[in-house]
């Protein structure tokens, strides 16, 4: 079975100066699977993949790709990935042709060979009207699109994507989606995106890494479910009600709904002068729709939408990855390198309980309580 | 084909996609005819038919400004543009790399010293002929010439990976090139002045002095492995120094 692992990284730790860019990283990517890579801004998941193609070097911890190790055999990796780094760097000199045709020689492809996988990818990433321009002249969508057509030019059984859907407009997102689907059938695909609904819409697993650890790793539908919690909207008329009855204000109902059995958060949504409409949460395993139904009938409020759906992935990704966003915020750590290491410990411990029981944790309650502190301080 | 031939051939291309091989060419050959002919102790002046100016102002046109030119984008530019990362990610060694670009650089400024041989032909040869040509220290004299040409394209190569900044990898060449070759006139100071040790240093180290065996039509063992140690340190230099990445 081993052979079916395409990408394995064994706690890879890679430090800038005293920075520590990834900590103790592991994950495996089989054969045919097609996983997202996901994080904040500086969580490492570019120097993760710079460490798979062996552009850079872990500190510790190793890495093999195709059963090759990127120490050992760097060259071997290289010939069996296709990789596209951020913002698709090219050679702003050379023609579209040209520059295709430079990475396939270097690839060693003969003459024949890359005139049916030039075919082939200039039909896939949509260069047939391109390919005599100059790169310099091409606009920034046109180059992904190139940088696209060099990592697939020599058909590799791994593609590493940095960013691959930055900078394309919707249309060529979605065409560059169904390829990365369409050929992900056969191949393993490692793509990073900021882009949630692209990870959705493309990827059936993903790993979400911060401040260079990874938090989650499985399948979408497990790490949706992490948080424990589903999301209700309720959306209620603001100038009408039922018989008589006074339409609520927004506190009104706001107070109303937070009284009910089973429900964690309340949120209210930006709406017109028509409505309110509040996004809930609730466990998990419970159904809370009945008690709002019923609550709109006892107050005779007018309920215009009731919705439950899984919490989406882009909760759960800030969620997940929150301890970052705090300390992006100067939140409360201790200066002290030491003792933010054990606050860092410590918050991801306490992420953990979270999840496991289900303890319910506001944004807001987190948010009110750092304010709470720096206005202590000041 | 090679990697490192592949790599050469794009580098060597791309001097002349962009207006820079032009640009380097043209006012070499405009600043070369200047020295040659006009300015002080030239052609014109000294009214006798020798070539020899041209090995001296050759070589100087070349350290100033034709080398640090044409070496200062060479890993400069792809490590501010990214473009590094897409080269070494592709199934190339780092030597691969390095050699590839020397080779690029080496053959811009080989074109470029090779044509000056217009110089000797058309006027020993055709279409004028000023007298019998002495092949012997013309030939020497292009030999150092290259020589000296790998050397120097090595240490602008060298350069240019410390940095990434064009501007900087320029002016730092600029400046050690100069040197090399200024030493030489400062080893005739020093000896004028009675300082022998120093000067014989100077001439140690100068590209000046070494150069001027060959002119005379000496070829030295001593010189021409100087040139080939300078241009292999370098080389090497520059490898670690892209190497450097991986563990910065």
């Amino acid at each position: 079975m081993a052979t079916d692992v395409m990408i394995q990284a064994n706690g890879l730790t890679k430090r800038f100066g005293v920075v520590r860019a990834l900590d103790k990283v592991n994950f495996e990517v089989k054969r045919g699977e097609v996983v997202g890579f996901l994080g904040p801004n500086g969580a490492g998941k570019s120097t993760t993949m710079r460490i798979l193609t062996c552009f850079i070097s872990p500190s510790t911890g190793s890495a093999t790709v195709n059963s090759h190790d990127v120490f050992d055999n760097p060259l071997e990796v290289r010939r069996s990935i296709g990789y596209l780094p951020q913002r698709a760097p090219l050679y702003t000199d050379m023609t579209v042709w040209e520059y295709l045709k430079f990475a396939a020689e270097i690839r060693g492809l003969d003459e024949s060979t890359f005139k049916k996988r030039l075919k082939k990818v200039v039909e896939v990433c949509g260069l047939a009207q391109s390919l005599g321009k100059d790169i310099s002249t091409l606009s920034h969508g046109y180059r992904q699109r190139v940088g696209l057509g060099q990592a697939l030019i020599h058909d590799p059984p791994i593609l590493i994507l940095d960013e691959p859907t930055s900078d394309l407009d919707p249309n060529e997102k979605a065409e560059v989606l169904r390829y990365i689907k369409e050929i992900g059938k056969d191949r393993t695909i490692l793509l990073s995106t900021h882009n949630l609904a692209e990870v959705e819409e493309a990827c059936a697993r993903a790993i979400i890494v911060s401040k260079g650890r990874v938090v989650a790793d499985g399948p979408l539908d497990e790490i949706r479910g992490k948080t424990g919690r589903v999301r209700y909207v309720v959306t209620i008329d603001e100038q009408r009600a039922e018989a008589g009855n006074k339409p609520p204000a927004a506190a009104q109902a706001l107070e109303a709904l937070q009284r009910l059995g089973g429900v964690k958060t309340v949120r209210e949504l930006p709406t017109d002068e028509k409505a309110h409409k509040f996004e809930l949460s609730g466990a998990q395993d419970s159904d809370i729709r009945a008690e709002i139904f019923r609550l709109m009938v006892a107050k005779g409020w007018t309920l215009l939408e009731l919705r439950r759906d899984a919490q989406s992935l882009d909760v759960v990704f800030r969620d997940l990855t929150r301890g970052d966003e705090k300390l992006d915020r100067g939140a409360n750590w201790s200066a002290a390198d030491e003792a933010e290491e054990d606050a860092d410990d410590k918050s991801s411990a306490d992420e953990d309980d979270e999840d496991d029981d289900d303890e319910s944790d506001d944004d807001d309650e987190d948010e009110e309580a750092v304010d709470a502190k720096s206005k202590g301080k000041s | 084909m090679s990697p490192t031939l592949i790599i050469a051939k794009r580098e060597f291309r791309s001097y002349f996609d962009s207006p820079i091989a032009y640009i380097v060419i043209c006012l070499s050959f405009f600043a070369l005819g200047l020295m040659f002919f006009f300015l002080n102790g030239g052609f014109w002046q000294l009214d006798r038919a020798s070539i020899a100016r041209l090995f001296e102002s050759t070589p100087m046109g070349l350290s100033f400004l034709v080398v640090p030119v044409v070496t200062m984008r060479l890993i400069a530019e792809e490590r501010r543009s990214g473009t590094l990362e897409m080269l070494i990610t592709l199934p190339v060694k780092d030597s691969d790399v390095v050699l590839g670009k020397y080779l690029g650089a080496l053959g811009l400024v080989l074109v470029l010293v090779l044509s000056t041989l217009a110089y000797p032909l058309v006027m020993f040869k055709f279409p004028w002929n000023l007298g019998p040509l002495d092949g012997g220290p013309v030939a020497s004299g292009y030999l150092g010439m290259v020589l000296f040409s790998c050397a120097a394209v090595a240490i602008g190569l060298l350069i240019s990976a410390l940095t990434e900044s064009q501007a900087v990898a320029f002016f730092i060449t600029f400046f050690v090139l100069g040197a090399l070759w200024l030493f030489g006139d400062l080893a005739g100071k020093a000896s004028a002045s009675g300082y022998a040790g120093l000067a014989a240093l100077l001439n140690y180290v100068s590209f000046q002095s070494r150069l001027n065996n060959f002119w005379r039509g000496l070829v030295d063992s001593r010189d021409v492995v100087f040139f080939l140690s300078v241009t292999v340190l370098s080389l090497m230099v520059a490898f670690r120094a892209l190497e450097r990445r991986k563990w910065a």
